[in-house]
């Protein structure tokens, strides 16, 4: 049951990286064989482009989770953290307010206003599969700042800001490899 | 109306960014709300939170963060740095030259100010004070030329221009008055960046020389070691060729950014797993999430300035703006001035990205009316931007630098003054000379 919640706590980070890994497949291999072979599909590129769309909905989902969308902070400065916290979680009820909205918009627009015959040009399939990443990736997105915001004003928890640079992650990273390749020298 | 519309859309904007707000739902949450006073189906987001990012160009900036991510991982990074280093030799600032060409190499692979400050830093500061370079001096010299990373191509911020200006064509009253302008695309405009790049790192390099000369610092007395430099080239072999790789690929046509960004990941994959075998399955999977959450991020607000920029150009507000410019000067050097320094004060706060994402569509319009070609405009924009690195109160490199040399952010930032200054003498050099940005794109055919 643990291992479930923790796969679905990470679900677009998972999602993102086979997205990411399968999307940058295709293409090298579009490039190898235009290449090599003088030959290309003609569905390498869309199918990687709606890939990619997929990829950047969850991706900005999962960077809410993160709490790694930039803010402008710096009037802040002076106040006290705790202050910071309020502000930001009301500043947050607009964000969720647009993404409520926007999910409508989109359940809207997928299911009443897109023309029947709109569909990918060379994988067949109707254009409402890749649309559809939309109204969930912003549902879950919604999901996600109420959870950041829980954590942080109900848990008391810190969130780390991913944008900070852990000077000694970077120095442990540099010595390790340095003695790697002082073994290198050695041998 | 049209003075209304401003009102509410940047008046709503900045008021969210206010009181804290993510850039992006400030941008989303004030342009619809402009939507629905001025009656506008709101559909529109919908279909432009598609079009807005589902293009093939685009898939160039994950390619390129990935690119950067393996290649830290896999140690071609360092090794770049080490390269340089090894030039330091018998110079007058030597050991401070070495830094701003590390930083220049890694940048080249990297894309990121604040990374660039703290892996060349790491080594570099340290390397400075032990040859008796001050603290002050050697912090604020990396924090100062960790921003060069975004200016060298194939550079991100390049990247984002180039998509933001696709969708910005030039106004026909522009193009009446001013005749046909190029189109934007991103080879060229990576072309169009290396002059700069290079002015902006030869005049921190003349700083360096002159501060170096005042404050003593000589370089080491043994000379060139040619045997430590060819040493340190043979290690980083594989580490070189990857910006050739990516540059030649693009310039020579053979490939299109994206292509040689996918290249240039296969490439650092097979480097970083059996040539320098650094890379493990744990760091590919979180090369693999840092780019999930930098795409996210930046994307979001792609979709989002796409849309404030349609509203903004539909009801003629960057016509507004020129017209009222125009009005108070006709002078370009007068209307270069103005936009430098309003870049770099924006530049002083916000994040680099999102700054160009903004910007662009409120700023490019004007710039086309003054007969500002799009490639140059985009080159000293990012330029500019970079400089916000290395400035208080935001300036993510000089907080990297404290943290490596253990001195107060304001001691760096006092010392980091005279560079900070010399480059902007650079970007008005470049923004008053197009030749220096556009000579190279001619000559190559682009």
């Amino acid at each position: 049951m643990k291992n479930v919640l923790g796969i679905l706590n990470n679900i677009e980070s998972y999602l993102c990286r086979f997205l990411l890994a399968v999307f940058v497949s295709l293409l090298f291999l579009q490039v190898v064989v235009r290449t090599f072979f003088n030959f290309s599909f003609s569905w390498v590129e869309e199918l990687s482009v709606y890939m990619f769309v997929w990829f950047v909905f969850f991706g900005a989902s999962y960077a809410a989770k993160m709490g790694a969308h930039n803010r402008v902070t710096f009037q802040f400065k002076f106040l006290p953290d705790r202050a910071i916290k309020y502000i930001e979680a009301f500043a947050d009820l607009f964000w969720i307010c647009f993404n409520v909205y926007f999910v409508y918009l989109a359940l809207d627009f997928i299911f009443n206003r897109m023309n029947r015959f709109q569909s990918s040009q060379t994988l067949g399939f109707h254009l409402s599969w890749v649309y559809i990443v939309l109204p969930i990736a912003f549902a879950l997105m919604t999901f996600r700042i109420l959870q950041v915001n829980y954590k942080k004003i109900i848990l008391n928890e810190d969130l780390r800001d991913p944008d900070s640079i852990d000077l000694d992650e970077v120095r442990a990273e540099l010595e390790g490899n340095v003695s790697q390749s002082g073994d290198e020298e050695s041998k | 109306m049209g003075t209304e519309i401003i009102y509410i859309l940047f008046g709503g904007f900045l008021l969210l960014l206010f009181i804290g707000a993510p850039i992006t739902v400030a941008l989303g949450v004030s342009t619809m709300i402009t939507f629905l006073v001025l009656d506008e189906n709101p559909i529109k987001f919908v279909q432009i939170a598609f079009t807005s990012v589902g293009s093939f160009p685009l898939m160039a900036l994950p390619a390129f963060i990935l690119a950067g991510a393996l290649m830290e991982a896999s140690g071609l990074s360092r090794r770049l740095i080490n390269v340089a280093e090894s030039f330091a030799g018998p110079f007058t600032g030597g050991m401070s030259a070495a830094t701003v060409f590390a930083c220049l190499f890694f940048g080249a692979i990297s894309g990121s100010g604040p990374a660039t400050t703290a892996a060349v830093g790491m080594l570099m500061i340290p390397a400075m004070i032990q040859r008796g370079y001050s603290r002050d001096f050697s912090s604020a010299i990396t924090a100062s030329s960790g921003g060069l990373g975004i200016v060298i191509p194939p550079s991100i911020p390049l990247i984002i221009f180039g998509i933001a200006a696709l969708g910005m064509p030039a106004p026909p009253a522009a193009v009446a008055e001013h005749g046909t302008f190029q189109t934007v695309s991103i080879p060229k405009l990576f072309i169009a960046g290396f002059m700069p790049a290079f002015l902006i790192a030869g005049s921190l390099l003349v700083m360096n020389y002159v501060l170096s000369r005042k404050r003593g610092y000589k370089g080491s007395s043994e000379g060139w070691s040619a045997r430590h430099i060819w040493c340190e080239m043979y290690r980083g072999f594989w580490a070189l060729m990857a910006p050739l790789v990516i540059l030649g690929g693009i310039y020579s046509g053979f490939f299109t950014p994206t292509e040689a960004a996918i290249v240039a990941i296969f490439y650092t994959l097979a480097v970083g797993a059996f040539i320098y075998r650094e890379l493990t399955w744990q760091k590919l999977f979180t090369s693999l999430e840092t780019t999930t959450w930098l795409t996210g991020r930046v994307l979001l607000i792609m979709f989002t300035a796409t849309v404030f920029g349609r509203l903004l150009v539909e009801n003629q507000i960057p016509a507004i703006i020129a017209d009222g410019m125009l009005s108070v000067t006709d002078n370009i050097y007068v209307i270069w001035t103005l936009v430098i320094l309003f870049l770099l004060f924006v530049g002083m706060f916000m994040e680099t990205l999102a700054t160009i994402l903004i910007l662009v569509p409120v700023m490019l319009p004007v710039a086309y009316s003054v007969g500002i070609d799009p490639i140059h405009f985009g080159v000293v924009m990012v330029c500019t931007l970079g400089i916000g690195f290395q400035t208080p109160p935001l300036g993510e490199n000089l907080f990297i630098a404290s943290g490596i040399s253990n001195i107060s952010i304001e001691r760096i930032s006092v010392a980091a003054l005279p560079f900070a200054f010399i480059n902007t003498v650079a970007i008005f050099i470049i923004a008053f000379f197009p030749e220096i940005s556009l000579w190279l794109p001619r000559v190559l055919g682009y």
